[in-house]
């Protein structure tokens, strides 16, 4: 069964190590980020969500980001991260 | 406040400290003093303060400031030599900058004329034509805009509306990028490299991406092969690098602008083109640049030009050519405009630490109301009760000492405003005058040094403008054409001296005399001592100029000066020697809230004599007690005489004194070195008060300095030593001093 976990609206320096303790609570079963709150998106925090997608990949787990806001698209495409985060695993994504 | 507005206060607080680190590091250029180091930190000034108009958007600022961080560039680069005419040049510029920012702030106008022809000036230094390697600015980049020719200079002149000469750059990149055809004009690739410090201090890659992509469309390529694992990941360290191919009509400049406030924080190289010429670029210079420099040095110059010459084929400079395009904008790391690791520096609003410091002043006075009712009581002094008061009065002062040092500030933020005084003053009245200070870093407390700013620059404009000589009538007086005026800070006898002397002609006595007698100041026959005569010009309508100059003369007369300071309870005197120059000594108490003072009575009433005043106390033997005319009578102590003065008389309480043997007698000190013996019926013992102005809540008495409130709540008039010691002299009851040391001043 996927686990799930919601994405804070702010992720910033401080919403980093939450993050990391959150996802690594969930290791080893599928799970789906809900990211449709997120208003900001800041490099740490992507880095989080960078490492998890590549854990989950060496699990063979699948790792899916739904429903992303618009801003967390965006700033993902900003960062040049869309590849990694938004190809395959979006679901429900808005473009 | 809005925050941005806010922001903004702060960075005005910067420019005033990056200023005076600016002026601070020109003034030791110009005394031939200024190493590379110094020459850097000019240049990190001059640029953080352009970094932070540019954000605010301060368009004059900005550019004044980009003319000047070009030049700046081009001296620590070693392109243009770093001489004492060019540290001439630069502190006029920065005084231009100063009125920039101060403008920028809403105080005052910038004088756009100067500063054009200013801006020309500083364009005219950085111009390789006029320098004979002309091909070494070629390495000057980073801001360098074209370094304008004549052509240009000729062109831009005012093309601004605003008064600058200010040639952008992207002039230079795209002729350059015209000639090779080999570089896309407006493809740049900046490679950020984010430290753990850049999300420390709450900023943010994704902001910065953002604002990259104001400036054009951007393609950001991240790297995340140097991050750990999930598990192995900290997540507030900066792992992810990214390279960004931007398009983009602006120049290199407004790139790093971007990167401004992450400066140091964030590892930046900005290539023109796409990445994989960016990456030869970038490994040339690597291969030169081992240690972690900011600036590829001078002496990189050639690599430089070597690498790139295939590319775009550079001739150095030609007048002819329209802008003389320097090289591509080198690629370089931004680590060096670092300010400093932040030294952590708390800004209080001082109406707090004002707050605080009523407070303790209150506390100390309780404290002491309490220790006396103990006493009242009759309590023994071991016993756990006084031992107990005894520790809190320990505290109390430990306390008072340290509120009093948050509020104590080196004399330097007023001192550093002088340099720029002395060379406008001196400018104005046709002088040569060089500025020497000392013991800036004096430190007195806040509510001082606020009302030092005046005297002293009164007294500055006064030593240049009446004090020195022009520079021929030096030469003809064999003295050095550039005069001297010297400013200095110390602590003397519990106060502040803030001297000002200048090693002029010295003040004319007989024309002194001769004028006050004139405006009937004073009476035609009366003799009066030299010192007396150079006190003259405190009086009230007094003044020498003949002709009201510019500058000193505009009817504030010196005894403006002395009434102000006076009215902090402080006291100016002058002493002048012809054809040596003048003195001009102030004196202040080092704060104005406490006073460690002796308390003793005189004819029944309490006074405190500052315990800083008092050399010693002692019971006189008849035989060391020497009449002297009429009614003084003076006191041997050790071999000298000291004119011995009642108090109580001095001050009115009394119309006969006691023989001195009957009392006590307190030597003491003043500030100009001149010793008296003061004459009290009897000491109560030390302690410390709290002054309260006896100007602010009465008016000012003769005599007496302040008051204060004793343990039993009782007023006490603390006593001004100085003036007493005057008020006898003047009455003419004590006998005038017999000891050069007592007029003393030197």
């Amino acid at each position: 069964m996927a686990a799930a976990i919601a994405l804070p609206e702010t992720l910033d320096l401080k919403a980093a190590a939450p993050l990391k303790a959150a996802l690594l609570e969930r290791r080893g079963a599928a799970i789906t980020v809900e990211a449709d709150q997120v208003r900001r998106l800041g490099g740490l925090c992507l880095q989080v969500l960078l490492a998890a997608r590549k854990a989950w990949d060496l699990d063979g787990q699948s790792f899916s980001i739904k429903g992303p806001s618009e801003a967390f698209v965006e700033t993902t495409r900003l960062f040049g991260a869309e590849g990694a985060l938004l190809s395959a695993a979006i679901q429900g994504a808005e473009s | 406040m809005d925050e941005l507005e806010a922001i903004k206060v702060t960075f005005f607080q910067e420019c005033e400290e990056l200023l005076a680190d600016l002026e601070g590091g020109l003034l030791a250029m110009e005394e031939g003093a200024g190493d590379l180091e110094t020459v850097n930190a000019v240049f990190r000034a001059v640029h953080s303060i352009k970094g932070g108009a540019g954000a605010f958007g301060l368009e004059p600022l900005v550019r004044f400031a980009h003319v000047f961080e070009t030049l700046l560039d081009a001296v620590r680069s070693g392109a243009v030599p770093n001489t004492v005419e060019l540290a001439a040049v630069l502190l006029r510029a920065s005084d231009i900058l100063a009125d920039h920012v101060s403008a920028a702030r809403g105080l005052g106008d910038v004088d756009m004329g100067a500063s054009a022809a200013m801006a020309a000036e500083l364009e005219t230094w950085t111009d390789p034509n006029a320098s004979p390697a002309a091909a070494a600015p070629v390495a000057v980049e980073d801001a360098a805009p074209a370094p304008a020719p004549v052509v240009d200079a000729d062109d831009a002149i005012d093309d601004d509306g605003l008064g600058f000469v200010f040639v952008p750059q992207t002039i230079s990149v795209e002729a350059q990028a015209a000639d090779t055809d080999l570089i896309p004009a407006n493809v740049w690739t900046v490679s950020i490299r984010p430290k753990s410090d850049l999300y420390r201090k709450a900023n943010e890659t994704a902001l910065l991406l953002r604002e990259l992509n104001r400036l054009g469309p951007i393609t950001a390529t991240l790297d995340d092969s140097a991050m750990p694992p999930l598990e192995e990941l900290d997540p507030e360290a900066a792992y992810v690098t990214w390279s960004v191919r931007l398009e983009t009509e602006d120049d290199e400049t407004a790139i790093r602008e971007v990167f401004e406030f992450v400066d140091g924080d964030c590892e930046l190289e900005i290539t023109r083109g796409e990445a994989p010429i960016a990456a030869v670029l970038t490994s040339l210079l690597t291969v030169a640049e081992a240690p972690a420099i900011v600036e590829p040095p001078a002496e990189l110059a050639p690599v430089e030009i070597a690498a790139l010459a295939p590319v775009a084929e550079i001739t150095p400079v030609a007048p002819a050519a329209k802008p003389a395009a320097p090289a591509a904008p080198t690629p370089k790391a931004t680590q060096v405009e670092v300010p400093g690791p932040g030294q952590s520096v708390i800004r209080v609003d001082p109406e707090r630490i004002d707050r605080l410091i009523d407070l303790v002043g209150e506390l100390v006075i309780n404290q002491a109301m309490l220790a006396q009712r103990v006493g009242e009581y009759g309590i023994a002094p071991s016993s756990n009760l006084a031992m107990g008061l005894d520790e809190l009065e320990q505290l109390t002062r430990e306390i008072q000492d340290s509120v009093m040092a948050i509020r104590a500030q080196p004399v330097k933020s007023v001192f550093q405003r002088m340099p720029r005084l002395v060379r406008e003053v001196a400018n104005m009245t046709g002088k040569q005058a060089r500025l020497v200070m000392d013991g800036e870093n004096t430190e007195v407390d806040k509510t001082v040094i606020e009302r030092l700013s005046d005297p002293i620059t009164h007294m500055l404009r006064n030593a240049i403008d009446h004090g020195l000589e022009n520079p021929e009538e030096r030469k003809a007086a064999g003295k050095n054409p550039e005069g001297v005026v010297r400013l200095a800070a110390l602590h003397r006898s519990g106060r502040i001296v803030i001297e000002v002397s200048d090693d002029g002609k010295g003040i004319n006595r007989e024309r002194v005399l001769s004028i006050a007698v004139k405006k009937g100041l004073i009476a035609p026959d009366l003799q009066l001592t030299d010192e007396e005569i150079d006190n003259l010009i405190f009086l009230p309508g007094f003044s020498t100029a003949d002709k009201i100059s510019d500058v000193s003369g505009r009817g504030v007369g010196m005894d403006v000066v002395k009434r102000s300071v006076q009215a902090l309870g402080g006291r100016i005197s002058i002493t002048s020697r012809p054809g040596q120059g003048s003195t001009f000594t102030l004196s202040l108490p080092l704060t104005l809230a406490v006073l460690d003072g002796m308390v003793v009575d005189v004819a029944g009433e309490t006074l405190v004599v500052p315990l800083a005043a008092i050399v010693e106390s002692l019971r006189p033997k008849p035989e060391e007690v020497r009449p002297l005319g009429p009614v003084g009578s003076v006191l041997a102590v050790r071999d000298s005489f000291v004119p011995l003065i009642d108090v109580g008389r001095t001050l009115g309480y009394r119309d006969t004194s006691p023989h001195p043997c009957e009392g006590v007698v307190l030597l003491v000190e003043g500030e100009d070195g001149s010793r008296a013996a003061l004459v009290a019926d009897a000491i109560h013992g030390q302690r410390q008060v709290v002054i309260k102005s006896l100007e602010q809540n009465y008016q000012q008495v003769e005599g007496v300095a302040a008051a204060t409130i004793l343990g039993d709540g009782r007023v006490a008039l603390i006593l001004d030593v100085d003036a007493t010691i005057n008020l006898r002299r003047r009455e003419g009851g004590a006998p005038r001093p017999t000891e050069p040391t007592l007029i003393a001043a030197e």
